[in-house]
Parts: C-alpha cells; structure tokens; sequence
C-alpha cells in the first residue's frame, strides 16, 4: 500500500512555534551568556568570555559537574535495569498485570516535587520510614539521616529518582516487548534455549531501539535533575550533593543572569558531548524487523 | 535509515536546546523588567496626592512567615475610619524577596508591603525609580527612635518607614537549666566555656545548634560580631566593607570567631548529631530542658510560647549577648522590618496615608497590644518579657549595635552553606576566604561602587 504524503507545509505552524520558543530563545540564551547581564545594572554590556573565565575558576563548578555526572550516570544505568526487569516481569501471564503496571507507573505521574516532600518524610532520620524498617529487621544501628548525611545524600536522591522513573522505562520496554515476534522465542525454546538465552539473544537486541530512547530519555534528563534535588537537600548539605541546576538557581536568585546563562550553555555543551555519543553508539545496534 | 539518524540528531539537539530555553525565556522577561520600570504609565498616586472620595480597597503584601493578626487589627481601625479596606495578601517567606522582585519587573505593584530592614532592600527593588521617598514626609518620622531611622538612610534618602519592634540575636538559655547545675549568666567568654562544660558534665547539653536547617548557625557570628568585630573594626571598617576596601577575610576577630565555632564542636558543647539538628528540635529540647542554651534570634519566643506557655517564657527563658573576653558583651538589635509604597502603585495617596495611619501613637499602641516587642517609637509601650527586658536594658545602657546584615549593601550569599560545610570539615580558612568572596560576588552583581 502506498504511503500517503502529506504537504510540507502542514508542518510549518509546528516549525514556527518550535522557533520562536525553542531555538530562539537558544540562541539569545547563548548571546546573553557573553553579557554582565544582571538585574541590578542599567544596561547589559557584552564582557566576551569574562563569565566563563569566572565560571571555570569556581570551584563550585566542579563539584556540580561531579555530582551531576554521577547522579546521570547511575539513575541511567539503574532506571533501565530496573525498568526493564519490570517490564519483563509485566509482560508475563501474571494475576493483576495491569494493576501492578498502574502502581509501577503511577510515581511517574505525581510532581517531583511532591515525591521530594514524601521522600523527606521517608528518610527522616527518627521518624522515617526507612529507619523504621531498618529497626525492625534488627538493624537499626545501619540507620542514617539520609539526606543529611555527606556519604548518603546523593545517593538517596538517585534511589528517590529511580523509585519516580523507573515506571516509564517500564511503559516504553513493554511497548518494544509487544512487538517482539512470538515465534521467535517459541522456536528458540522449542531449540532448547533457556529464558536467560532468548532473553540475551533475541529479545534484548530486538528491544534495541526502545533501549535507546529510555537511555537516551534518561541521560538527558537526568542530567538536568533540579526538583528532586532542590527539596530533598537544596544541594546540601553545604554543596555535597550540589548539581548544575541548583548552582544556576543560586546564581539567578543573585540576579547574576549572564552569568548563569553561561552556567546553562555549558550544561547545554555537556548534555550534548554526552547524548550525541550515546545516541551514535545505541543506533549502531538497533536492528530493523 | 540515515533519515532516521538525522532526525534522532535533531532531537537531541532540541532536548539539549530545552536545557537552555528557560535562559532564553527569562532573557526576554528580565529585559523587558528593567525597561518595564523606566517605560511604564505614568504614577496614578503620588506623594502627597488627597486621599481618595470614595472609598478603595488597598493591597498589603507580607511574608506568610510573619503574624498578621496586629496589622489586621490596625487595619480595621482604619477601614472604621477612612472606609478604605486593606486585603492583605501574604506571599511564600522563602521567596518573598524573589516575588517581589517578579511583581516588581511586571509592574504588579501592590500597594503596601513590607520588607526586611537595611538599605540593602533600595538595591534590590531600584528604590530610586520605583519607590516612594519618605525622608521628608511629614507625620513619619516624628516619634521613631533616631539610631532606626538612621539605619535606613542611604544617600541621605529613605524609602522605607521601619514598622514593629526592635529584634535580637544573643544566647537564649533555659534558666531552669541553670539553677539545677548551679550556674550563671557568664561575665566574659572564657566563664560562658566553663558553664557549658559543667552543663555538660550534669548530663545536659550545653548547646544545640540547628544544622540540617542551615539558617540557625549563623546566628553566631552575628552575635558575635558586634561583641568582637565591630569594636576592632569600628564604623570605619564597615564603611571599607561597604565600599570593597576590607576584605571579610582579612578581619582576624572575624577569623576568631570560626575558631571558637569549631572549639565548641571540639569540645563536645553541640548537641551529638549535630548536623542533624533542627530549629524545631531545638525548641522541643530547650522546652523540655534537655538543651541549656541556643545561639538564636528572638523568633524563638513566640516558638516557645506557642509550645511551652506564656508561664515558661516568662520564668524560664533568659537571654544574655554574645560574653567577649572581658565583660558580659554587646546586645545584638535587629531593626524591624519596613513599610514600602511602589510609587507607581494604583492606590499610593490612599497607602502614603495609611502608614501616617498606623504611625499615630493609639496605632502604634494598637500594634504592640497585639504583637509585643521592644518599641521603636518614642512614648510607646509594649509588655515585655524579662528575656526582652533584659536587651532593652543594654539599649537603655547604650551597649546595643545593630545586625551587621542590616548595615552591610552587599548579602553574605550562601553564609549557611558555608558553614554547613564547615562544620563538616571544619577548615577555617576555606570557609572564610568562601565567606569572603561570597560577600564580594553579591557586592558586583548589585553593580555597587568599589566592587
């Protein structure tokens, strides 16, 4: 059957609006990161790479970028395990299957920011939930003030992010695993083929491309974390758990806004350092049916 | 197939782009903000201006941190008086600054609002071209205690009337606590160590300071700079720290304090946990006299108050300034918080009058029966309680100086996480030079002269 085409220009109004509040705004984003631009001053002066020269001597820089990169690399790789596990656990014959894809999903539908404040609650250190249980079990003495303390509060906002999107890699492997052909792990477990075989060799490279969106959806994403941080710790304490989306809040709220526009171009160059490569790699794999 | 990567390559540019869109966005709004104010309408009010025929209905923006039950009471006797109603509308503590500002660069001007003390508030609302100047005005200044009004003059200008009571910032200890060990109020600093380890040996903690909060801590160095800072550095050395010709860091007092803040660590005098101490626990242990005393802002009174009884406040809450080496120290004061008319505001006549309103001495009064605290105008009075009587005393005996905050242009931005990272690696250096730069970014991105 012929494909019907439809007129290029019916994608003009999308284009516009994509313009006018996407890539306009980039690009006098990236002119105003060259400017002293700041609500104090009368006029907004271009000061060249002064912001950048001041931005790479802070040493707050580094410990953003450093958490940053931690906080992408480990709710990545641990939301697409755990999702993915989900999804194949969800895509078996199982009693209430949709219920419990309902209750996987559903954090990733409530605010951030509400499951900051719930969060906050189930990691206080006397009242929480998770102390609770560690008492219970009989080791209360591994119990912590989760968000307080230095060694903790990082990783408690990844586990606190993982717990919220782990759903969604969930929804988007299972949309792949439906369209897995069924006679090809039938005929391989008619081969004789345990499950951890077709898993390794038929459905994970077929579930390739959905792979590669979760990845990628994560990467991106992950890497511009701010609600989870900002009402979990507000990148504290001190700057222990402090990401470039904080650093930049700080630097609005002192009104420096070429600066922390400067702060946001380097974010944007990194998101893009990083996604490009894993978007080439990932498609290399992908496999058409 | 390359179709398919060329488009995937789009859309990671246009994620990537996202990152940046808000910049761009704001971009457009903070332009638009600082032309918005020299470009918009003419004032409809202005100083001056006749109150209004008919009668209108003011808006009162405040913190939703501040009691609003006195300003209402004053209100009522005004709307009795005038017909003019006043609605207040209350805007989220942590970010009042930042609404304000918002409302501001909009040109949403409420009519009426209130702000935190210090000249540093002209800065961050271009007081120049948006408020009303009120150091002529007649019928304001009449009766406020000189030493507050002169805190809010900047190049001879005021464009904000202090309203409410005077604050303060000191040792607030549980007296009960001190009888039962046998201890008191201490004559330098040297003897405020001794008690604290003797409290500490009756099984008692000498000290609880609020970490996880990140506010709390800083409450000591402001105490303790107007006991050890402000005498080594006198008018002079805040006036270079004003214009960038002193560094914070420089300031070896300045330095000491840290020391000392980090001996009481040392020592054991903070409560264990200490970076997990709250201002709510802090209330609860002090209550319950489990925490003998408390580097703390005056806050804390209503807070115990409300949890322990008028009776507690009243008998067993003592307070005593920041001991220097030599004798019992110098009380810190806060001034209280201004009163602020946009000169663009749709109501300005009618709010100019309204302050005159509440500054006549039956409103004044009206106020403090509802909301208690050491006075700021001449020949009001408020009930006191000792604690508040005690400050009022170093007032009255000329041995009070206002907060550092509210006499420095330039913030100590981020003061609280530095010093939450202090008490985590308890470097010295690192926190004052932080300290230091801090104040001094904050110094250039309010365009301020010598920064």
């Amino acid at each position: 059957m012929e494909r019907r085409k439809y007129p290029l220009y019916f994608s003009f109004p999308a284009l516009a609006v994509f313009l006018l509040f996407f890539i306009a705004p980039t690009f006098i984003g990236i002119y105003y990161s060259f400017t002293d631009w700041n609500v104090n001053a009368d006029s907004i002066r271009f000061i060249g790479l002064d912001n950048y020269k001041a931005l790479f001597e802070e040493p707050r820089l580094g410990k953003a970028l450093s958490n940053t990169l931690i906080f992408a690399a480990a709710v990545t790789v641990l939301q697409n395990a755990v999702g993915l596990g989900l999804a194949l656990l969800m895509n078996e014959a199982i009693r209430m299957r949709n219920l419990f894809r309902t209750i996987f999903f559903m954090p990733y539908v409530i605010a951030p920011i509400v499951i900051g404040y719930v969060f906050r609650a189930i990691y206080h250190p006397e009242h929480g939930i998770v102390n609770e249980a560690l008492g219970w079990i009989g080791l209360g003495s591994l119990g912590q003030d989760w968000l307080n303390n230095p060694k903790w509060a990082l990783f408690s906002i990844i586990a606190t992010d993982i717990w919220r999107v782990a759903g969604f890699a969930m929804v988007v492997y299972l949309a792949g695993l439906q369209f897995i052909p069924k006679d090809l792990t039938e005929s391989a477990s008619i081969d004789g083929a345990s499950y951890w075989r077709r898993f390794r060799h038929i459905v994970f490279p077929l579930l390739a491309s959905s792979f590669t969106v979760n990845v990628l959806l994560s990467v991106i994403g992950s890497m511009k974390v701010f609600e989870m941080v900002m009402v979990l710790t507000d990148g504290g304490p001190g700057y222990t758990t402090e990401v470039f989306y904080t650093y930049i809040r700080s630097t609005f709220s002192m009104g420096q806004m070429g600066y922390s526009t400067a702060i946001n171009l380097v974010l944007f160059v990194l998101v893009t350092l990083v996604g490009v490569p894993v978007l080439t790699a990932l498609k290399k794999r992908e496999v058409e049916m | 197939m390359k179709r398919n990567r060329a488009l995937s390559l789009v859309m990671i540019a246009s994620l990537s782009a996202a990152a940046l869109t808000a910049c761009g966005g704001n971009g457009d709004g903070g332009g638009a903000g600082n032309g918005g104010s020299a470009s918009s309408p003419a004032a409809s009010g202005s100083a001056g201006a006749k109150p209004a025929k008919d009668p209108v209905t003011l808006t009162f923006v405040i913190a939703n941190t501040e009691d609003t039950t006195a300003y209402t009471k004053v209100f009522d006797a005004y709307e009795q008086k005038t017909g003019n109603k006043v609605e207040l509308q209350a805007l989220p503590g942590g970010d009042y600054d930042n609404l304000i500002k918002t409302r501001f660069s909009t040109g949403d001007f409420p009519d009426l609002f209130l702000m935190q003390p210090g000249t540093k508030q002209y800065v961050k609302l271009r007081a120049d071209e948006t408020l009303h100047e009120w150091t002529n005005e007649s019928g304001v200044w009449d009766n406020v205690i000189d030493s507050i009004k002169q805190a809010q003059v900047q190049n001879d200008k005021i464009y904000g009337v202090p309203y409410g009571s005077t604050g303060m910032m000191g040792v607030f200890y549980n007296k009960d606590v001190f009888a039962k060990v046998g201890v008191n109020p201490p004559t330098n600093y040297a003897d405020l160590i001794e008690i604290a380890k003797k409290i500490k040996a009756a099984g008692i903690t000498p000290f609880y300071e609020g970490i996880k909060d990140a506010w709390p801590p800083q409450v000591f160095y402001y105490t303790g700079w107007v006991t050890q800072v402000d005498p080594a550095i006198g008018d002079e050395g805040v006036a270079k720290l004003n214009s960038n010709q002193l560094k914070l860091s420089d300031i070896p007092e300045l330095r000491d304090l840290f020391a000392k803040q980090k001996e009481l660590k040392e020592l054991g005098l903070f409560q264990d946990n200490v970076m997990s101490g709250t201002y709510d626990e802090l209330q609860n242990e002090f209550g319950d006299g489990k925490v003998a005393m408390t580097f703390m802002l005056d806050g804390i009174i209503a807070q115990l108050e409300k949890k322990f009884g008028k009776d507690f406040v009243a008998n067993s809450l003592g307070f005593f300034p920041f001991p220097s080496a030599t004798d019992t120290g110098t009380a810190m004061i806060t001034p209280p918080n201004q009163l602020m008319v946009p000169e663009k505001a749709k109501h300005a006549a009618e709010a100019i009058e309204l302050v005159k309103f509440m500054l006549e001495p039956a409103n004044v009064d009206l106020f403090y029966a509802n909301k208690p605290g050491i006075p700021i105008y001449k020949g009001a009075t408020s009930e006191l309680y000792p604690a508040q009587e005690d400050v009022k005393k170093y007032i009255d005996e000329g041995k009070s100086k206002v907060n550092i905050q509210n006499r420095l242009t330039p913030s100590f931005v981020d003061f609280s996480k530095t010093l939450q990272n202090f008490f985590l690696d308890g470097d010295i250096d690192k926190a004052i030079n932080e300290f230091s730069s801090n104040y001094q970014k904050d110094g250039k991105a309010k365009v301020l002269e010598g920064f």
